[in-house]
């Protein structure tokens, strides 16, 4: 099979891995000498796709030829789809291609299990040890990680990848069981443990080799079963706060062809998706617990975002006054961002904050409005019921069309 | 009314703002235009004579904002920056602050500055010429791109870093930048001819890219309004995907794509797995 036709099945079979991150690899640079590869911490999006989705990595499987029989992924053993399958040498070639013009920042490589997990996980090695020691590539790597595969390729791979990820799946043990009935709860942790003590074995020794400089992360099918979104959060937070991940990533179950009866014909809708981002970012930027966003409802609503759901049902905590509330608490002002919280308090060492400097500084002021104080402006809705608050903010919702098919 | 010209080069508009302050004239009285005509007319007697009475101190943290805010392309280029010197010279910090009137213009235009670099470093594309003309013109890699502000020649340096001892370079409409593998060449003004080499670059292996690109979309997501808000319109003509958006997404809405595989996926026969023992 030609490399172009390889190409086309390998990544379309990827494309179901939300993550394409390239930030948070340490300073490389190949200036001046032998080889290609610079990585700086940032990350770039090098393209998008037609689904608002960034291209950052060249994220292809080296095969989907797959022992496995998860029922939510489209290279399970029993689905009808082309297979392929790449040599190391063969992604290392793309990946070089691509990375010289620009079209992308590194490589994501991840695999369908082929003959056991060592085997699969030592394929995988091989292409980041080629792409690192024969051509001396500086670019960002992430590589999937084979959860039943030996602690010490791991290790290996740890040392020559800048991100690792082992994916969690589903959100809860019953329903891996019965999705992914080759997959277990206690291997997937093990490996997880394992990345989790090889950063930590070299965490404050400056002259220690790297290992996985950008973290470790995981992915978490949503809507593939029933588990609602404070299941799902809570497993994010234990996740963050037991292994020190970088990232959780949700990824709305997308349908996929010739589809098995037990999981659903329909994609979630992709707000979902979107809310447990935002209430991802809430734990990890804001200082929310899961527990908080989520006391009342076991989902997080659609029609407003998480911050503002928050603070419409903590009242009490409001209004705040700009002028002299603590960082943190201007930081749970609906409508008001980390960016802004900071540079209102550069301001505030200057002068007073009157209302027209917010509105300068581009803050959301509708969501703001009611929750805040400042040198010249209180709200005058202050006492109106979260109720009628939380309709007159409310997103607007797009009609939807009605489905052909139901 | 002062009337001057910088040429849109920082170091002179510097050297004219420092004269201007030591003289204590009010930004209401001066005014850099862009054209020659002014030119003639502002050298000839437009600035004052000697440095002025007025030392003026202000924060080095400033200089470093007004240098990367004059690379913004647009009205009041420099008027705008000449008052929020006069200003911080005279003691009032609001104006390099966001939330400040004139600061929040000013952090709005480095902001656009540091995301036109940004995006320089996304969505340029390099094309690589085949050995015998890489040969002939000490190059591996060209491209062309058109940055909104003047960027090219502080951000190109980030290629540097990132192809090694590879010789490239990047020509725009206005100024070009060529690296050998040790040294930068900026031209304020693109040579005709490398602007022609990046242009008409033959490019025999394109299809990789494009049928990476067709085959990582996933149809049963199509959102183009979130592609247009990271990937702004005007990138696309000189991106090699820019052609395959509107034919995606077309074929997205059609109602043909119901999950995530492309269709050319689709049509090509299945493999299914069966395993003996387990």
């Amino acid at each position: 099979m030609q490399l172009i036709a390889k190409l086309g099945i390998l990544a379309d079979a990827a494309k179901y891995d939300a993550s394409c991150a390239s930030s948070g690899a340490p300073k490389r640079s190949s200036k001046g000498s032998d080889g290609l590869g610079a990585t700086n911490g940032m990350g770039i999006c090098h393209s998008y796709t037609p689904d608002g989705r960034c291209v950052s990595l060249l994220k292809v499987l080296l095969t989907n030829f797959c022992l496995y029989d998860c029922q939510y992924c489209v290279n399970r053993r029993s689905s009808n789809v082309p297979r392929a399958r790449f040599t190391p040498e063969e992604v290392v070639r793309l990946t070089l291609d691509f990375y010289r013009r620009n079209c992308i920042s590194g490589l994501f490589l991840s695999s369908g299990i082929i003959r056991s997990a060592d085997y699969t996980m030592e394929q995988l090695v091989r292409v980041a040890r080629l792409l690192r020691e024969e051509h001396d590539f500086r670019g960002y790597i992430h590589l999937k990680t084979i959860p039943d595969a030996d602690p010490l390729l791991i290790e290996e791979a740890g040392r020559l990848a800048d991100r690792l990820s082992v994916n969690i799946e589903l959100p809860s043990d019953a329903s891996l069981k019965r999705l992914a009935p080759e997959k277990q709860v206690a291997t997937i942790r093990q490996a997880m443990g394992t990345i989790h003590r090889g950063q930590q074995a070299v965490a404050g020794e400056a002259r220690a080799p790297r290992f996985t400089p950008a973290g470790q992360s995981t992915q978490m099918i949503v809507g593939a079963d029933t588990s609602d979104d404070r299941t799902i959060l809570r497993n994010a937070e234990s996740l963050y706060q037991g292994y020190g991940l970088k990232r959780v990533y949700y990824s709305a179950f997308s349908p996929i062809p010739d589809s098995p009866d037990s999981v659903p014909l329909a994609a979630p809708p992709l707000l979902r998706e979107h809310r447990l981002y935002q209430a991802d970012f809430l734990m990890r930027g804001y200082g929310y617990k899961a527990g908080e966003l989520l006391s009342e409802a076991s989902n997080l609503a659609l029609d407003i975002d998480p911050k503002l759901a928050w603070a419409l049902s903590n009242r009490e905590v409001f209004p705040v006054d700009i002028n002299r509330a603590e960082p943190a608490l201007l930081a749970r002002i609906p409508g008001i961002g980390l960016r802004s919280v900071q540079r209102l308090v550069a301001l505030r060492r200057e002068r007073r904050v009157r209302y027209d400097d917010l509105i300068q500084l581009r803050c959301v002021l509708d969501k703001a409005r009611p929750f805040i104080v400042t040198s010249d402006y209180r709200p005058a809705l202050a006492e109106t019921r979260s109720g009628l608050l939380r309709a007159r903010l409310r997103d607007p919702v797009a009609p939807v069309q009605m489905g052909l098919w139901g | 009314m002062i009337a001057l010209d910088c040429d849109d080069d920082f170091a002179t508009w510097r050297d004219q703002a420092r004269v201007l302050l030591g003289h204590g004239i009010d930004p209401a009285q001066v005014n850099w235009g862009q054209g020659p005509i002014q030119d003639l007319l502002a050298v000839a007697d437009g600035l004052p004579d000697g440095p002025g009475p007025f030392r003026a101190k202000v924060p080095a943290e400033l200089l470093a904002q007004l240098q990367l805010a004059a690379r913004y392309r647009g009205e009041q280029r420099w008027n705008l920056l000449y008052e929020v010197l006069w200003r911080v010279a005279h003691g009032d910090r609001t104006a390099m602050l966001a939330g400040d009137r004139l600061g929040s213009e000013l952090q709005r235009r480095i902001k656009q500055v540091t995301r036109e670099a940004h995006h320089l470093h996304a969505f340029v594309r390099f094309v690589p010429l085949p050995t015998a003309v890489a040969e002939q013109l000490q190059l591996d890699l060209v491209a062309f791109h058109e940055p909104a502000h003047d960027i090219l020649e502080t951000a190109s340096g980030h290629f540097a870093e990132r192809l090694g001892r590879q010789r490239w370079l990047i020509a725009t409409s206005r100024d070009g930048i060529r690296y050998d593998g040790k040294d930068f060449d900026y031209r304020r003004q693109c040579p005709p001819e490398w602007r022609q080499w990046a242009e008409q670059a033959d490019d025999p292996d394109a299809d990789l890219w494009l049928t990476y690109y067709r085959h990582t979309f996933n149809p049963a997501r199509v959102n183009p309004d979130a592609l247009r808000m990271h990937m702004p319109g005007r990138f696309w003509r000189h991106l090699p995907e820019g052609p395959l958006i509107p034919r995606l997404v077309g074929l997205a809405r059609q109602g043909k794509q119901r999950d995530g595989q492309a269709q050319e996926v689709a049509e090509q026969g299945g493999k299914r797995i069966s395993v003996v023992t387990r």
